[in-house]
């Protein structure tokens, strides 16, 4: 299995890209030891009224605002990626001169003013100093190549304590596209060494003030990631199903592949995730594959790809909980100096336990052979012609009609619940939520993007909630059933922590559920439904309508101030 | 990791300040620094902001029942980590002596963190003592800072005939003399600065000059490069490290 290019193998490229290449290891952040915590704000209000509650309610200190273009810059075998660090350009856009960092994990390994007004492109063209110069060494004679450009309003502040020293920097983050499109705003706090308590306070502190959801993705993953930038893949609107079907399953096999490696090993929890979402999406395509793919391969890959999914879900739950206890902990009072170490102990075993029955599975041979049949699936030209009734359809068509079955049983469903349905049923939605999110995520280049941004930004803040209320749920039973492991029981000092921390997750449990049909509402309302029908009509339609309603409001406007 | 300590056995020669701003200066090169405030003063520990306790005390960290890595704290300076001082490190003294292979303890501390930096800066307290064989053990250069004045140059001579007459202790510690405080209006500095040149040619040859700027840095509680960066005495230190990576 591991001889060649085979799917989630650790012999190929992705095994190179986790080796770093030079000699001296750049290791993670001193300074910001504790891991960042990074969140989507979900706020009503603008950069400048989030700022405003940060320095005025939070009395977070200003070190600095900037308002810049930028980019990141990588090698074509994403060699800056592979070895944890990436590069950034800034050009402020008022005055002054571009400039390069680069970092790993937060900590600031070069950062310099660039030696032209240009982009770099290679790595005589990086600054000459001292600390740039490992970075040479990293990039070789390989090109840089710039992601797409972002204008960002940037402002860090620092948490103080009463001698005025940073216990813990914040940043918030506002970029917007070149076409107008505002990315999420994002807020990330970095604890630093030696004053985590303080910024697990701060964490808390900044939750309560602000309508926060936990991210994964930083402004470059959303930016590098964007299925939605025409270079990002090959699908096109003149495509049949079957083959855009085949080009998506695809993308999502190398994903799978590159972070394969990182799976077995453990060493950082987001191959896994990285890993799982890859999964997920694939069961969505196989899903919503019907009479597109061949429905015995459909059938056995379904079946096959559900097994996968689940054998990795123990060994997520317990990295997430790994992950979030201690910062759990941290916040709530009744266990802030409770020592935990004995729960920690249960915890960590637990997640070793998940991990090692993972690996047996995924080194087995179900998972060999099913590996490699989905890759001949993948290959094997026949296979994907003449397979199914809408194979050789357009694309759209096909698109079209999924889309919206998965978005009337989205708003059917989601209009069904009230306060008493069960928690069950938000389960349930959150799985249609996600089908619908990855119908148009994974085929993001074929749709009409001001309408597919209408529709993915609420979509994504529902399933936020969602999200927030399931995954409060299963680590509030988690916590408590791993305490029933401690070796003196109720009696152990960490348990009562344990306990407090189970019952603020249900605390975030209701509270995410009681905003569950706020969310819902700006979810189902008129301009989204039109901004669903508007998904698979060409750009330039959208725009005049657009247009036209600018030039009917100016109108209105103008009669009015006649009047 | 290499270990410079900047010491001499008499005080108010620009130890703590030496420590402060080339430990700063690595820093703002990429390289991961730690400062370790040796002084029970807490100079260094005042300059950045930081609270002068390390939990259970010094002790704990000589005896080993406290990694060295669990009392860092981060500057707020990027790559810039502190171990804090702590006043019960005027019993260092008292606890090496009561320790098996007391002149390894400081060593056997930094050995914990030496895939973590790039430089340790050992600041240390003004005497010779148990403390400052120890250190001497666990630095690969002492950087002495010298004011050139004759108190200041009897001091220097006395660690000269220290090292020689303990080649055992300092083994393949370098020493690397400079003049600190320097006020070149002052005839009797220039006059001693000369002298010692002639006696000691090994003494580094950038100086740090006498500058109100560096006396700021207690206002500011900040290295000179993050308040006064461009000054005079700025750059005195940015010349003084340069030089020292080229002798190291």
């Amino acid at each position: 299995m591991c001889g060649g290019p085979a799917p989630f193998c650790p012999g190929g490229r992705a095994h190179d890209l986790l080796t770093w290449p030079l000699s001296e290891p750049i290791t993670t952040s001193l300074s910001f030891v504790g891991k960042n915590v990074r969140y989507e704000v979900t706020a009503a209000g603008d950069f400048a009224s989030v700022l405003a509650v940060l320095t005025d309610h939070l009395k977070l200190r200003v070190l600095s605002i900037e308002t810049v273009e930028r980019c990141w810059l990588d090698t074509a075998a994403a060699t800056l990626e592979g070895a944890d660090t990436m590069l950034e350009y800034r050009l402020p856009v008022a005055e002054g001169s571009p400039s390069l960092s680069w970092s790993a994990a937060g900590r600031m390994l070069a950062h310099d003013a660039c030696v032209s007004a240009t982009l770099p492109v290679g790595a005589s063209d990086l600054p000459d100093s001292w600390s740039f110069e490992r970075l040479t060494g990293l990039l070789g004679p390989d090109r840089l190549l710039a992601s797409t450009k972002v204008n960002s309003q940037i402002a860090l502040l620092a948490s103080l304590d009463d001698e005025q020293k940073t216990t813990a920097r914040v940043t918030l983050d506002s970029s917007q596209r070149p076409d107008g499109y505002l990315l999420p705003m994002v807020l990330e706090i970095f604890p630093l060494r030696g004053y985590e308590t303080e910024a697990a306070t701060l964490e808390q502190r900044v939750q309560e003030k602000i309508a926060l959801f936990p991210s994964d993705l930083s402004v470059k993953d959303r930016v590098l990631n964007d299925t939605t930038s025409e270079t990002s893949t090959g699908l096109r609107t003149s495509l049949s199903a079957a083959s855009a079907w085949r080009d998506a399953l695809q993308r999502l096999t190398e994903t799978m592949t590159a972070s394969f490696a990182g799976v077995l090993s453990g060493d950082d929890p987001k191959n896994l995730h990285d890993f799982r979402v890859a999964v997920r999406r694939t069961r969505t395509l196989l899903q919503d594959g019907a009479e597109v793919i061949d429905p015995e391969s459909r059938d056995r890959f379904r079946h096959e790809y559900r097994w996968l999914g689940d054998i990795t879900t123990p060994t997520r739950d317990a990295d997430v909980l790994s992950f979030e206890f201690p910062k759990l902990a941290g916040a709530v009072s009744n266990s802030r100096d409770v020592d935990l170490t004995s729960f920690l102990d249960v915890l960590e075993r637990h997640r070793a336990n998940c991990h090692t029955e993972m690996v047996t599975e995924l080194r087995s041979l179900r998972r060999a052979e099913f590996g490699i049949a989905w890759l001949e699936f993948l290959a094997d030209d026949d296979a994907w012609t003449g397979c199914g009734e809408l194979a050789e359809a357009p694309v759209v068509s096909v698109l079209t009609k999924r889309v919206e079955r998965a978005h009337h049983q989205l708003i059917r469903n989601g209009k069904k619940i009230s306060k008493k349905s069960p928690a069950i049923s938000l389960h349930e939605l959150r799985k249609e939520g996600k089908r619908l999110r990855y119908l148009l995520e994974c085929f993001g280049p074929l749709y009409n993007q001001d309408a597919y941004h209408t529709v993915v930004e609420p979509l994504r803040e529902l399933q936020n909630v969602l999200g927030e209320f399931q995954d409060t749920e299963v680590q509030a039973t988690a916590v408590l059933h791993l305490a029933a492991k401690l070796v003196d029981g109720p009696t152990d000092t960490s348990y009562a922590a344990v306990e407090a921390v189970a019952e603020r997750l249900a605390v975030r449990a209701v509270r995410a559920r009681s905003q569950f049909a706020q969310v819902f509402g700006q979810f189902d309302t008129r301009k989204i439904e039109r901004a669903f029908l508007q998904l698979t009509e060409p750009s330039s339609t959208s725009t005049k309508s657009k247009r036209k309603s600018k030039d009917t409001s100016s109108a209105k406007s103008a009669r009015k101030k006649k009047r | 990791m290499k270990v410079l300590a900047t010491y001499n056995i008499k005080g108010g020669v620009g130890k703590t300040a030496t420590a402060v701003n080339l430990s700063h200066i690595a820093a703002s090169q990429g390289n991961r620094v730690l400062v370790w405030d040796l002084d029970p003063q807490g100079a260094a520990t005042f300059y950045f902001r930081v609270k002068p306790k390390v939990k259970g005390g010094g002790k704990a960290i000589v005896r080993g029942s406290l990694e060295l890595g669990d009392a860092i704290k981060a500057t707020d300076f990027d790559n810039l980590d502190l171990v804090p001082a702590d006043f019960s490190y005027r019993h260092l003294d008292l606890w090496l002596d009561d320790a098996k292979k007391p002149l390894a303890r400081i060593r056997r501390a930094l050995r914990q963190v030496e895939d973590d930096y790039d430089y340790v800066f050992l600041d240390c307290p003004p005497s010779i003592s148990l403390t400052s064989e120890s250190v001497f053990r666990a630095a690969d250069v002492l950087l002495v800072p010298t004011i050139p004045t004759t108190l200041s140059l009897r001091t220097y001579e006395q660690l000269d005939r220290f090292v020689e007459e303990n080649p055992d202790l300092v083994k393949e510690l370098k020493i690397f003399g400079f003049f600190s405080m320097v006020d070149r209006h002052k005839r009797l500095h220039r006059r001693f600065m000369t002298e010692l040149r002639t006696a000691h040619p090994e003494l580094l040859e950038v100086t740090i000059p006498n500058s109100t700027d560096i006396e700021r840095m207690g206002v500011h509680r900040e290295p000179i490069g993050s308040y006064g960066k461009g000054s005079r005495a700025a750059r005195s230190y940015e010349a003084l490290w340069s030089e020292i990576q080229t002798r190291l």
